[in-house]
Parts: structure tokens; C-alpha cells; sequence
């Protein structure tokens, strides 16, 4: 669950990055967050990451009160969630499978443990032909598989998606967030923030749009992929 | 943290140490000038004090018995002196022994001393202090001693070497805490490269939960095995330059042992603490370079 109150985010800039954001993403829910670039999008995707502290107002995340996070509990916090971000941020020194199971080394699960749940994440992702290779000789859609197995490794109930699609061709876009929606049925809450307004429309559910740092929309619509 | 991590995270550490060679080597070299620097500061530190050891055991206090004292007497003084724990090599010399030795110091002028009508040394213990700081102190304690008339000690000569060996320690402190501070800051600095080109892995690792702990550990294991393999090295390169040193001296020993350079410390004895030391400067230099360096990669 995510849940903000009264967020403003003002930078030492002058620029108002959020103004009086109220919002609440229950458990289970498929979000969009949308809006032109520079509106406020990755402000609020750092606030429920915990990268960045608002001006003022509150955030919970997991139930956790970000404000109050300190040391080693923002680590522990960040095992709780899954991020994939635009740019993948993979080691690009690592394999495939070295990039999803460090994850798990951090959350300290057994050898055994990690050897069972890479290789699960990466057949999921369609990946596990390529667990051996370094990521660096992966395609822009194939880095992103890996992000979301890496993202998904550690079975969070929250995965915060920013912008996957944003190297993609449509056809890939499509398909990944029809995964990223598959997800969701599995019970993951998923926050997708996109600029991609056709692909919103396609696939409809939960939109928050997002305007010079207000929250201009937020409302639930109907998509074309309801019967999928 | 399960052992199986750990040992992940020092593997890890140590194969970066083979993938990073080239920042490696530069940390590598860095310390290992800087620990070649101590170790041989180190070494002729041990020496001199050996040096300066064997010329303060030159020093000699005379004490002069009073005229009449009995064969009890002289026992007596010689017992005080024996159990006193600063004193050394206590000997006793009768009128005539003292005489005699008194003539042999005069040497080619002992000629003058048959002018004298009687022997006008008196009974004599001659005995040498451990430490020459405490000469004064001990001189007080045996005038206090029934039967001496005088006690002649070298204060001029054990003031020298005191102040000596006082500015010596000082210089060699300071030389010491120069070349460590001036090391952790140039090896820190260079691992500071190596840590800024792998910035972006750091914040990864931030990003999906890592904390500083398990962040740090690999690249503490990685300055310490750099540390450690500087600290060898610089082990066998202080042997061989130590060892042709010590050999200019050994083959001219005359000339040396004049100066109070004789038993110096051959390496083979001090060897293993060398290594020891070296290693453990190595290990302690490189991983505080590595944590100072790391602090400001960490807050993401």
C-alpha cells in the first residue's frame, strides 16, 4: 500500500516538483502514473523509493513512515518493494543470473534457496536460455526481463516500473506490460509510470495523471485488453 | 549475514582485485612504497636502539669505600649493590687493584704516579646502571650506603645519550606518523578511483536494498588483500636492501664497532615480525584508504 499526505516537494531549484499530492494505491491495484516529462512523475517514484524526503506531508509505503527510516531500515524498506527503472541499472559486469540472485544474496537467503527461486524468476521472464550471459550482450527488451526478474526476485507485494517501455518497440511495450499485468493478477501491486498515453488507453485500470507537480486525474477506466 | 554470503562477498572482493588489475596495481605500488618507507624506518629504528643500548653500557659508576672499612663491611656494601635490580655487572677492586687499574688509565702519564709516597686510591666497586635516564636516582640510593665516601658518575655523558635518544624517538615518531598519514591519504585517494569507476554498481546496490555493510565488505576485502600483497612485497624488498646494508657493515666491523656498531640485527631474526608487520600495515593501510574512500558513494 502507498499512501501520501498533503506532499509537497520543492527543490533548493525554485521548482515545485509536487504540490499538495493526496493519493492512496491499495494493495492489488495496477496504477498508471502519467504525464508529460518534467511533471513530477520521477519526483514521486524517488518519494516512494525513499531517494528523496518531501518538503512537507507524509508517505507510507509498505507500512513503513519513510520520514521516520533511518540507517540499515531504508535497506530493509527497499527489500520490501521492487523497482525497475527506465535505464534497467543492471551490473553490467554480471550475468544474467548473477544480476537477479545478488538480490537475494542481500535479503540473506541460502545457497539453496537462490539456485530454486533464479532460475523460477527467469523462466517467467522468458530469460533463463540466457542466465549465463553478461548482460551487456543483452537487447534493450531482453535488460528489461532481467530488471523485472531482478525486481520480482525478492517477492515483493509492491513493483515500481518506471518507464519499461521507453526502449521498446510497440510490440514489445505491449507485451510487457501485458506481463507486468499478469503480474498483478498474481497479487503484486504494480505502479507503472509512463508518457505513454496509447498504451494507457489500451490496456485502461487505475490513471493518475500527473500535471506541474498536481494531481490533475485520477480516475478508472476501462481498457481493450478486459477479456485477455 | 549466513556464512555462504559472506563468503560470497569476500570472493567477490578478492576477484576484483584480478578485475580492476590495473587500479589494483596503482593501490599495490602506492603501498607498497609506503610500507618499504616504514619497514626500513622501522629497521634502523631497531638498530640505533641497539647502538645507542651498547654505548649508554659503556657508562661506569666509581664508589669509593671510606679508609678502615672492615672485610664485613666491604661484603656488606657488595650484597646492597648485587640485589639492587638497576645495577649490572658489579665489581670489586682492593686498594691495590684499584691502584693498578687507575695506572693503566693514565697510560703513558702512569709514570707520574711514582712520585707518591702511598697508594692513595681507597677500596673501589666499580658497577654500570641498565638504564642511564635512572643514573641520579641510583647515585642518591648508594651515597645513602653506610661506609661510601664518594660516588663519580658520568653525568654529563648519560645526560648526552638521554637527550639523544629523546630526540631520536621523537624524530623517528614523527617520520613514522608522516609516512602513515601520507600513505593512507595517497592510497585513499587512488582507491577512490577505483571506487568512483564502479559508482554506479554501489548504487545499484543501494537501490534494491543492499546495506553499507554487505556494499563495503567486498571492497574491504579487496584493500586488504591489495594490503597484505603489498605487505609481502615490501617484506623481501626490505630484506634485500636491509641485507646489503647490513653486509657494508659487517665487512668493515673495525671500523663500525668503533661507532657502538657492532651486533647489529642480522634480518633473518627479525624476519618473521617484519612480514608480520608488514602485512598487518598493508591490510590496515588499504582498508582504511577503501573506507575512507566509500563514505560518499554510500548515501543514496
Amino acid at each position: 500500500m502507498v499512501e501520501m499526505k498533503n506532499v509537497n516537494v520543492h527543490y533548493a531549484s525554485g521548482i515545485d516538483a509536487l504540490v499538495n499530492v493526496n493519493l492512496r494505491i491499495n494493495d492489488g491495484e495496477f496504477v498508471f502514473i502519467v504525464g508529460e516529462s518534467g511533471a513530477g512523475k520521477s519526483t514521486l517514484m524517488k518519494l516512494m523509493m525513499r531517494e528523496l524526503m518531501p518538503s512537507s506531508g507524509r508517505v507510507f509505503v509498505n507500512g513503513y513512515n519513510l520520514e521516520k527510516l533511518k540507517g540499515n531500515r531504508i535497506a530493509k524498506f527497499r527489500r520490501s518493494i521492487g523497482l525497475v527503472f527506465q535505464d534497467f541499472r543492471l551490473i553490467q559486469d554480471y550475468t544474467v543470473y548473477e544480476n537477479v540472485a545478488f538480490v537475494l544474496r542481500i535479503a540473506d537467503q541460502s545457497n539453496r534457496y537462490i539456485r530454486q527461486r533464479v532460475p523460477y524468476v527467469l523462466n517467467l521472464m522468458e530469460m533463463a536460455g540466457k542466465a549465463k550471459h553478461k548482460t551487456r550482450e543483452l537487447s534493450g527488451g531482453e535488460q528489461q526481463r532481467v530488471a523485472i526478474a531482478r525486481a520480482l526476485a525478492n517477492d515483493p507485494g509492491l513493483l515500481i516500473v518506471d518507464e519499461p517501455t521507453g526502449n521498446l518497440d510497440p510490440e514489445k511495450s505491449y507485451k510487457l506490460v501485458g506481463l507486468l499485468k499478469e503480474i498483478n493478477r498474481c497479487g503484486t501491486t504494480v505502479v507503472m509510470i509512463t508518457h505513454e498515453h496509447d498504451l494507457v488507453r489500451y490496456f485502461g485500470g487505475r490513471i493518475i495523471n500527473i500535471d506541474k507537480g498536481e494531481i490533475t486525474f485520477d480516475e478508472t477506466i476501462g481498457g481493450n485488453d478486459e477479456d485477455q | 549475514m549466513r556464512t555462504s554470503n559472506v563468503n560470497y562477498l569476500v570472493k567477490k572482493g578478492v576477484s576484483s582485485v584480478w578485475k580492476n588489475f590495473i587500479m589494483s596495481f596503482a593501490s599495490f605500488s602506492i603501498l607498497l612504497v609506503s610500507l618499504l618507507q616504514i619497514s626500513i624506518t622501522v629497521l634502523v629504528m631497531m638498530n640505533l636502539n641497539i647502538v645507542m643500548g651498547n654505548i649508554e653500557d659503556t657508562n661506569e659508576i666509581a664508589i669509593f669505600v671510606e679508609e678502615g672499612a672492615t672485610t664485613e663491611d666491604i661484603e656488606h656494601i657488595r650484597s646492597v649493590l648485587e640485589n639492587n635490580s638497576e645495577l649490572t655487572d658489579v665489581k670489586y677492586y682492593s686498594k691495590k687493584e684499584a691502584y693498578d687499574k687507575f695506572s693503566q688509565q693514565m697510560g703513558e702519564f702512569s709514570d707520574l704516579l711514582d712520585y707518591l709516597e702511598e697508594n692513595p686510591m681507597p677500596e673501589t666497586f666499580f658497577v654500570r646502571v641498565k638504564d642511564i635516564k635512572n643514573i641520579r636516582g641510583i647515585v642518591e640510593q648508594i651515597s645513602s650506603i653506610n661506609l661510601v665516601e664518594k660516588v663519580n658518575a658520568p653525568y654529563d655523558f648519560a645526560g648526552a645519550l638521554v637527550n639523544i635518544r629523546n630526540t631520536f624517538t621523537v624524530i623517528i615518531v614523527a617520520i613514522l606518523l608522516v609516512l602513515t598519514i601520507v600513505s593512507v591519504v595517497i592510497v585513499s585517494n587512488t582507491i577512490r578511483t577505483s571506487v568512483f569507476a564502479r559508482r554506479n554498481e554501489i548504487t545499484i546496490m543501494k537501490y534494491v536494498g543492499a546495506t553499507n555493510g554487505f556494499i563495503k565488505l567486498p571492497f574491504f576485502v579487496e584493500g586488504c588483500f591489495v594490503g597484505v600483497l603489498a605487505g609481502v612485497a615490501a617484506w623481501g624488498v626490505s630484506w634485500f636492501i636491509y641485507d646489503s646494508i647490513f653486509s657494508l657493515f659487517t665487512d668493515n666491523l673495525t671500523l663500525w664497532e668503533m661507532f657502538g656498531f657492532f651486533d647489529l640485527i642480522p634480518f633473518g631474526n627479525v624476519s618473521w615480525i617484519v612480514l608480520l608487520s608488514c602485512c598487518l600495515a598493508g591490510a590496515a593501510l588499504g582498508t582504511a584508504g577503501t573506507m575512507i574512500s566509500m563514505g560518499k558513494y554510500l548515501k543514496v
